[in-house]
């Protein structure tokens, strides 16, 4: 019975960024994916939303979550990361705090987007890399294989994007391109990882069926939060088959047709 | 005529088109992309030329193409009038190419004076200036196929180019929904609304919104009342954008039914009962939608009125199959928005069913499937009367992830391989059954299901 009080003691707490407006492609699939998986261990979780304009102490959350938004719809939240919310993302980033960035919200942490005709979209900067316009649409579905420090697992997802992003000096990205175009279509490299921020273009539900990935910022936030922490592991029979089936396509080269 | 049409090129046209649809047809399959491709070889531009002088209603928009183009052809024909259409496979320029190709004379004048033509909303631009309809409707816009559209904006942005292509053709667009209505404004076309005026369901928007910020000026909208989805009675607080008064519209819901809806209506001012005989409310405004074209295109309003009570599904679209004395209704889903609004319907009738999702990542469907994680499949996991869910498709492992992930217990999922054995399986259960098919899974399953009951295949259906 104590081991059932201790395991309820243990709690996380996810804030979802601008869920209003970056939410295009399926992207609060990774929301109920965390908190499933977490409630699944008998781990509390409570999700927040962080709208536009809204004030919320963010300091007391341990997961980030910020996905990928129109571009009409983008132009809005610029203003709101630059009223001070902005700073306060960086202040989580530089305390550890896990944050998942996909697409446009992954853009969004770099220095700037620069579009073909030179003009450059100053972004948050809060890790260093950059994004460049690119003239063709990178998309489909892709595979890349984790760095160890992100956990090593290979990911599945779909792309869809034309900027090009390019990493600077100490920021390694997420992992390297097994299929598909990763970050520029260019270097193999896909994604970032930047202290515990992962950065990726897989965009929308990129985490129910990479199962490892989950645990893997789940295991980081728990750890930060904790100290080591073994994670119980789940059975994963939809998210494996769901993985492995999208695996070989790509592997493989071949869509399901017309 | 033009010059670059020598009648040498139209025979040439005519005659690949009638060839390649008669051989496809004789090898029993209802292709449409080959015989448009064979008119265009010899003339790119045909269509103009077979479509001359037609009267035209050219349907577009992301939900309710085909029915609502099926309500105007069934109208059109309860006066006895012979209509040309496309079919749904067959909305992009080579498949209304070789429809109105195929139906012409050798010398390339059209045989029918009447056309509905649904048209995809990218393949607009494209279509509209060779037939330069009376009138264009456009439905609704949601995310739809994210891969092939990009975003709805840009969908949006699509269909005012082709509308900009035909400043005298009548528009006739959806008062409620935000987007749609905005192609309205600072065009020279004229432009009638229809939309709902009273509220229907729960008056709060789900978590996701396709268009939750002003076109214009970025500011949330306010909603005086919702309908469904971002539709409703919408108002920018900032710039004042808003909600067009409709000259058709829906002023008082009596019921909403499995059968059918009854809704009062007022037709430029005038209060008529509207029977609808498709259920969901989604179909209402399929309902309005044809009315106002109908009468913005010149025809008698009580044709329409009429055919709208005996209107039943179109293909695929809430088709009912009997199958060893199971039930199966057939509502073909691609979208968030017309997801939740199937299964709204499924999760409403208070009778045990077995609940079937389909997932194709065809081209036609879109290789992106994620926005399965954008509809909200919470609803038929908290529904004590769905008591099993089968899942199919070239994606049904996504699928049942999904459906997982929404809290359906995982032993009450069976992934079937073949339609054959899904229908079999449903069967077996014995209940009604719903099934929602995205497009390519929908097709094929029709063809295995239509040959099970004897229901013909689509391109036979017209005829």
């Amino acid at each position: 019975m104590s081991e059932d009080i201790l395991k309820n003691s243990q709690s996380l707490k996810i804030c979802h960024l601008y869920p209003e407006v970056l939410n295009l492609y399926g992207d609060r699939g990774n929301i109920k994916c965390l908190s499933q998986r977490l409630a699944w261990r008998g781990i509390d979780c409570t999700v927040d939303q962080c709208h536009l304009g809204e004030k919320k102490d963010l300091s007391q959350y341990d997961i980030f979550f910020i996905g990928g938004g129109q571009d009409f719809e983008q132009e809005v939240l610029l203003a709101d990361l630059k009223s001070g919310k902005g700073d306060e993302i960086k202040s989580a980033i530089a305390d550890g705090k896990v944050f998942l960035c996909i697409c446009g919200g992954y853009q969004m942490m770099g220095h700037y987007y620069e579009t073909h005709d030179g003009v450059k979209c100053e972004f948050l900067g809060a890790v260093d890399f950059y994004t460049k316009g690119g003239d063709t649409r990178m998309i489909g579905n892709y595979a890349f294989e984790c760095g160890v420090e992100s956990g090593g697992s290979t990911i599945v997802g779909f792309e869809n994007h034309s900027g090009k992003t390019y990493l600077g000096k100490d920021v390694s990205p997420l992992g390297t391109v097994l299929a598909g175009f990763g970050n520029n279509g260019e270097d193999h490299t896909e994604g970032i990882r930047y202290k515990n921020v992962f950065g990726t273009y897989s965009h929308g539900p990129v985490l129910p069926k990479n199962p490892a990935f989950a645990d893997t910022l789940i295991k980081t936030a728990l750890e930060r939060k904790y100290g080591s922490f073994l994670l119980e592991p789940l059975s994963d029979k939809f998210e494996k088959a769901a993985h492995e089936k999208i695996l070989q396509q790509v592997l493989s080269h071949t869509t399901s047709g017309d | 005529m033009h010059k670059k049409h020598s009648k040498i090129r139209i025979f040439l046209s005519v005659a690949a088109c009638r060839f390649t649809r008669f051989a496809l047809r004789v090898l029993h399959r209802g292709g449409t992309t080959l015989p448009g491709r064979s008119a265009m070889f010899f003339d790119k531009t045909i269509l103009e030329v077979v479509s001359r002088d037609m009267e035209i209603i050219v349907v577009t928009g992301t939900n309710g193409k085909t029915t609502t183009c099926s309500m105007l052809r069934h109208a059109l024909a309860s006066a006895k009038i012979n209509v040309l259409s496309n079919l749904s496979g067959a909305n992009l320029l080579t498949g209304i190419t070789a429809e109105f190709t195929a139906n012409a004379s050798l010398l390339g004048h059209p045989k029918k004076h009447y056309a509905i033509v649904e048209c995809d909303e990218g393949a607009l631009r494209k279509v509209v200036p060779y037939l330069n309809p009376k009138c264009i409707i456009v439905t609704n816009l949601f995310r739809d196929q994210l891969d092939r559209y990009g975003e709805v904006m840009h969908t949006h942005d699509v269909i005012a180019k082709g509308i900009k292509l035909v400043p005298k053709t009548k528009l006739v667009l959806n008062a409620d929904d935000s987007l749609t209505a905005s192609l309205g404004e600072n065009v020279p076309n004229p432009v009638e609304y229809y939309g709902i005026n009273v509220p229907y369901g729960k008056q709060e928007m789900g978590e996701i919104s396709d268009a939750k910020y002003c076109i214009h000026c970025g500011t949330e909208y306010k909603y005086n009342y919702h309908t469904y989805a971002h539709l409703g009675d919408f108002y920018c607080p900032k710039c004042g954008y808003k909600r067009q008064t409709p000259s058709i519209a829906v002023t008082a819901i009596d019921k909403i039914g499995a059968h059918g809806s009854v809704v009062t209506s007022s037709i430029n001012g005038k209060e008529t009962s509207l029977h609808v005989g498709l259920p969901a409310l989604y179909n209402v405004y399929n309902a309005l939608a044809a009315v106002t074209a109908f009468d913005a295109a010149g025809f008698n309003k009580k044709y329409i009125l009429r055919s709208l009570s005996q209107e039943t599904s179109s293909f695929g679209r809430m088709e009912t199959f009997n199958y060893k004395n199971t039930d199966m209704q057939m509502i073909l889903v691609k979208n968030p928005a017309g997801c939740n609004q199937s299964i709204s319907y499924m999760t409403s009738l208070g009778e045990d069913y077995t609940g079937v999702f389909c997932l194709n990542d065809k081209t036609a469907d879109g290789h992106d499937i994620s926005w399965i994680w954008d509809a909200d499949h919470e609803f038929v996991a908290e529904d004590p009367h769905c008591k099993h869910i089968f899942v199919w498709g070239t994606r049904s492992e996504d699928m049942q992830l999904r459906l997982k992930y929404a809290g359906v217990p995982e032993e009450m999922i069976t992934r079937v391989e073949t339609p054959q054995e899904l229908i079999d399986a449903c069967a077996d259960a014995g209940r009604p059954t719903f099934i929602l098919p995205n497009y390519t899974s929908m097709i094929e399953l029709r063809a295995v299901l239509g040959e099970a009951t004897g229901k013909k295949e689509f391109w036979k259906e017209q005829a």
